[in-house]
């Protein structure tokens, strides 16, 4: 008793101080976005909101154009995360499940795509995509958005790829199976909690992105989330309010989804270790 | 890279009828990705090289061709040198206390307490929402009136409100704890993923011959997780190199130039100077040095085959 | 396929986005897109109502606003030219225009100026800042001028009258800051706020000319130095976290009650919706200036609209628009998007009743009329002396000024090294 005592209390301990370094900083932000303006800039800050308004939600949402930020956000981060899915899944049974020269060194170029920076990236990228026409479409931000993420993906799925006992495959490639019947059949539902990983790993990647958005969107109708509310940041005036208000609706999605499916996240990530 | 243990190799991969058409099997599963990442990564690449060979100021003018001109500027002038070493120091920090924290946190949640599947899920809070939304927090947590430096003052721990964004050390440092605590979660989870891949029985053979936690760590826990630690190690160090977002939304790269690191120096040239050429110079540079320092990290730290491990 | 599927989902969202806008006969129609960066709802929507009423009665012309960010539109608009989708009319800052008419997308409006003076009298030195290589640039829009903003309730608890020259200056910010309470709260940020104040003092220092008139560069010298001088002791009673403010946190600072003054163009309405909102109590002066300089001021821009489409169709369609919202009864109403920061450029615009009547400007109408008392002396770098320096847009865009000030408070140079370091940037910048 006394033992698992001493090993409770710490761990108890470091459980709290971890809960609140990340946790803390978002109720702040949530509170502070229902409080009056003068108590939200009031010089002696309040644990707990003494006044209630949901006015800078009313701003937010009532006067500029955060519902289709919102909604063009959500279909570039699908388009990214499908894509990827595919790519990556692709990718990744060719070089964890596949024996063929050059495979490593295909692997290593993969994660070696992240050693250019975005910001280089920029201006060709831009012109390329202004040669394309599709400067000012969401696709532009679904290309971009699935070069960012896939690399990584791949390597996420390696441990579930590594973990299906090789007997399968074969004994499905005895029945006469084709290789894409294989890869649908037995490889995606066992690897099903790596892919379910990847493809939120490639809807944060998406639902994050700054820089591209900001200069391949031109029209407010084509915003993504991020860059609306950068923009509502504004120069000229902080309207404190409104920016938490932003920032807790730009939070909000993510935390119903990461609520819905985040265990798959995380359990998908560690299903791997089981055997 | 030839594959050292055939044995290994027969018993785990598939034999197809033909083997000579394994070769193109497999490419054709990885060429759709590769191609992807041609179109969009190498392309603009060969583009850049040739824009840092011209003397184009601004996006949509003209300009001609001027040799290695940009080249030789950029390395005489000691901005690129001052921010390439900041870049160093973006990158070794965020690498000190994010491993550090995602370590501390993946061992934390390892342990079985009450609400442990909730933590696991929450404590990736801070990845998923967008840089801007991580910004606007710790601006209004940092700012003179907000909560950090009311606690600090009425704590007695300053006698007055801190700057943190006001001078070079106390910005840069501001700068890499603010990326951290929105990486650290997510590198946590990763670990934590890999620490549960260690079979427990290893641990239990060695508390038979009576290894010390301290111990039982560095010969167990940390060999097993070399091969994540080496991917890791590599994309996360190109990955960070790279940030900009975060430090262009927080500090500008200011005060006066203390946080403006090779990605914020790059677009400050050629959004802000108008030196596209020379901005494409200094990328390409830059693309360069972390390519050499990817072949060396590869050369030298990779586990045997990355493809292949166990 | 997925591919397919997730590009099919992106046209439908697309469409499903647009067509609610189009009204069906929109192929006829001349379509205009103005691009400005007046990000805030509050000001798009006053826009937008003026738009509406716009395309209600021009059938034939469809006008539509984007706003932008005045920090990526200088990425943007160029590379937006580059490619071909530039928007028909960009608002635009004299120190922007220049970037963009190298690029060859502006187009001169001296004679539509000239029109429109004839109707309602701008004020000449509006158009001057538009004005170089015999051509206008833009149609001057709005004015706006930096004050002196306290509170004089705070002045007359503390004793202190308003501060006219630096010494009163100086001695006021030292007695007000007390516990809680800064003297002064001014930005050093490398961003504009910080340029516009830095220059609010070399104008009251008697350095407002950056370029002698052969169009080298004076800004070395001593009055600038000493400009830079009184910065850095303000900057001594300034808030610690005002190296990183830009408009915004200055205003807030002034509505909580931390700083007992600031400069900006208007706290306005952040004074009206997040503080006391009292206009007894608001108050607002000219900057102070240096004992014996004989040209005190302070620093104006006048906004104004570039046309960029070389369509004969659309651009008569713009500058249709354009008038629109100059007309006596319209531009009022446009300009107090945000009441009391826009001040009206023309002579009829400044007694329009449109202008007057509404309701922040009729409580703020004191505070309003010294503002515009105090935009008659504005001036802005790089546009003054009757001459005007196009390479002042690249000095402006590096914020040069504020990065020479940041070289005296953060890193504690000496104003003079500092002053002769950012001319030596500033000839880099403009070679």
């Amino acid at each position: 008793m006394a033992h698992r005592l001493r090993h409770a209390v710490p761990l108890g301990f470091a459980v709290l101080i971890l809960m609140t370094v990340v946790i803390a900083p978002f109720y702040w932000i949530f509170s502070a976005s229902v409080k009056a303006p003068q108590e939200i800039i009031a010089r002696k800050p309040t644990l707990f909101p003494q006044s209630f308004t949901l006015e800078h939600y009313d701003k937010l949402l009532g006067h500029s154009n955060f519902p289709t930020y919102l909604q063009n956000s959500l279909v570039v981060a699908f388009g990214t995360m499908v894509i990827t899915v595919f790519l990556s899944t692709l990718a990744a049974y060719g070089l964890y499940r596949l024996r063929f020269p050059g495979r490593n060194l295909l692997f290593r170029v993969i994660l070696i795509t992240y050693a250019f920076p975005g910001v280089l990236l920029l201006v060709p990228l831009y012109d390329m995509m202004s040669t394309l026409g599709l400067v000012d479409r969401l696709v532009a931000l679904v290309i971009v958005d699935v070069t960012l993420a896939a690399p990584f993906a791949v390597w996420m799925l390696q441990a579930f790829f590594r973990t299906i006992p090789q007997e399968l495959e074969e004994a499905a490639a005895l029945d006469g199976a084709s290789r894409l019947g294989i890869i649908v059949r037995i490889m995606l539902p066992l690897a099903a909690p790596g892919v379910a990983s990847i493809a939120i790993f490639a809807f944060i990647t998406s639902w994050t992105e700054y820089i591209f958005a900001s200069i391949l969107i031109i029209s407010d109708a084509n915003r993504t989330v991020p860059v609306g509310l950068a923009g509502i940041i504004g120069q000229y005036q902080v309207d404190w309010g409104l920016l938490l208000a932003g920032a807790t609706v730009t939070a909000l999605p993510v935390l119903v989804l990461f609520g819905l499916v985040g265990r798959n996240f995380v359990e998908g990530l560690t299903a791997g270790a089981i055997q | 890279m030839p594959s050292p243990t055939v044995a290994n190799v027969r018993r785990r991969v598939v034999r197809w009828p033909r083997v000579s058409s394994a070769t193109l099997i497999g490419y054709a599963f990885v060429m759709p990705l590769m191609l992807w990442l041609a179109a969009t990564i190498l392309y603009p690449l060969v583009a850049s090289v040739a824009l840092s060979l011209q003397n184009i100021k601004i996006i949509g003018s003209t300009g001609e061709y001027v040799g290695l001109e940009n080249y030789s500027r950029i390395l005489e002038s000691p901005r690129f040198g001052e921010a390439l070493q900041r870049s160093a120091i973006w990158v070794v920090g965020n690498a000190v206390v994010q491993t550090v924290l995602a370590f501390a946190a993946a061992l934390t949640l390892k342990q079985r307490f009450v609400g442990n599947r909730l933590a696991r899920i929450w404590i990736i809070l801070s990845w998923i929402v967008p840089t801007v939304v991580v910004v606007i927090i710790w601006r209004w947590l940092l700012s003179a009136s907000g909560i950090v430096n009311y606690a600090l003052v009425n704590l007695g721990i300053s006698s007055k409100p801190i700057g943190f964004f006001s001078t070079g050390d106390t910005a840069f440092a501001s700068v890499i704890l603010i990326n951290s605590w929105r990486w650290f979660p997510f590198n946590a989870v990763i670990f934590l993923a890999a620490l549960q891949r260690i079979p427990q029985e290893l641990y239990e053979a060695a508390s038979v011959d009576g290894a010390t936690t301290v111990r039982k760590f560095f010969h167990i826990t940390l060999p097993s997780l070399r091969p994540v630690l080496f991917v890791m190690g590599l994309i996360g160090t190109l990955m960070s190199f790279n940030v900009f977002d975060v430090i262009w939304l927080l500090t500008g790269g200011g005060p006066s130039g203390a946080t403006t690191t090779l990605p914020v120096l790059i677009y400050e040239t050629a959004f802000k100077r108008y030196r596209l050429s020379q901005a494409a110079a200094m990328s390409v540079t830059t693309g360069v040095i972390l390519l050499i320092f990817a072949a060396l990290f590869l050369r030298f730290l990779s586990p045997p085959s990355d493809t292949d491990e166990e | 396929m997925r591919n397919n599927l997730a590009k099919s989902i992106v046209l439908l969202v697309i469409a499903l986005l647009i067509l609610p806008h189009m009204p069906a006969t929109a192929q006829e129609k001349v379509s205009i897109t103005f691009w400005h960066m007046e990000q805030p709802p509050y000001r798009v929507e006053r826009f937008q109502t003026l738009i509406d009423e716009f395309n209600a009665a021009n059938p034939d012309i469809e006008v539509k606003q984007e706003a932008q960010n005045w920090g990526e539109i200088y990425t943007k608009a160029p590379a937006a030219i580059a490619a071909g989708n530039a928007p028909e009319l960009l608002f635009a800052i004299p120190d922007f225009t220049p970037i963009l008419r190298d690029l060859g997308a502006v187009q001169p409006v001296e004679d539509f100026v000239a029109e429109l003076d004839a109707q309602h009298k701008f004020y000449p030195a509006a158009v001057a800042q538009y004005t170089y290589d015999d051509h206008t640039w833009a149609v001057p829009l709005w004015n706006m001028a930096h004050s002196l903003w306290y509170r004089k309730s705070v002045f007359e608890e503390a004793g202190v009258e308003v501060p006219a020259t630096w010494d009163e200056w100086l001695a006021a910010v030292e007695t007000l800051t007390k516990e809680g309470q800064y003297g002064i709260g001014v930005p050093a940020n490398k961003q504009l706020y910080t340029d516009q104040t830095v220059y609010d003092l070399m104008i009251n220092g008697g350095a407002d000319e950056i370029y002698n008139p052969d169009g080298t560069l004076r800004f070395n010298n001593p009055q600038t130095v000493e400009a830079f001088d009184m910065y850095s002791q303000l900057y001594r009673f300034s808030p610690p976290d005002s190296p990183g403010w830009t408009w915004g946190e200055a205003e807030a600072c002034f509505a909580n009650r931390t700083c007992a003054m600031i400069l900006q163009f208007t706290v306005i309405t952040t004074y009206d919706t997040q503080a006391e909102g009292d206009p007894e109590d608001l108050g607002v002066a000219p900057i102070p200036y240096k004992e014996g300089v004989e040209t005190p001021g302070t620093i104006s821009y006048v906004n104004a609209v570039m046309i960029l489409t070389d369509d004969p169709a659309k651009q008569a369609a713009a500058k249709k628009f354009i008038s629109f919202l100059l007309e006596p009864e319209n531009y009022g109403r446009f300009l107090n998007a945000e009441p009391g920061l826009y001040l009206p450029v023309t002579e009829d615009g400044s007694t329009a009743e449109s202008y007057w009547n509404d309701p922040l400007v009729v409580k703020y109408k004191s505070q309003v009329e010294v503002m515009l008392d105090n935009s008659t002396s504005g001036r802005l770098f790089g546009f003054t002396g009757g001459n005007t320096f196009p390479s002042i847009a690249t000095i402006s865009a590096q914020n040069l000024l504020a990065q020479t000030l940041q070289m005296v408070v953060i890193d504690g140079m000496s104003p003079a090294d500092a002053v002769e370091e950012g001319q030596a940037l500033m000839e880099e910048a403009i070679e």
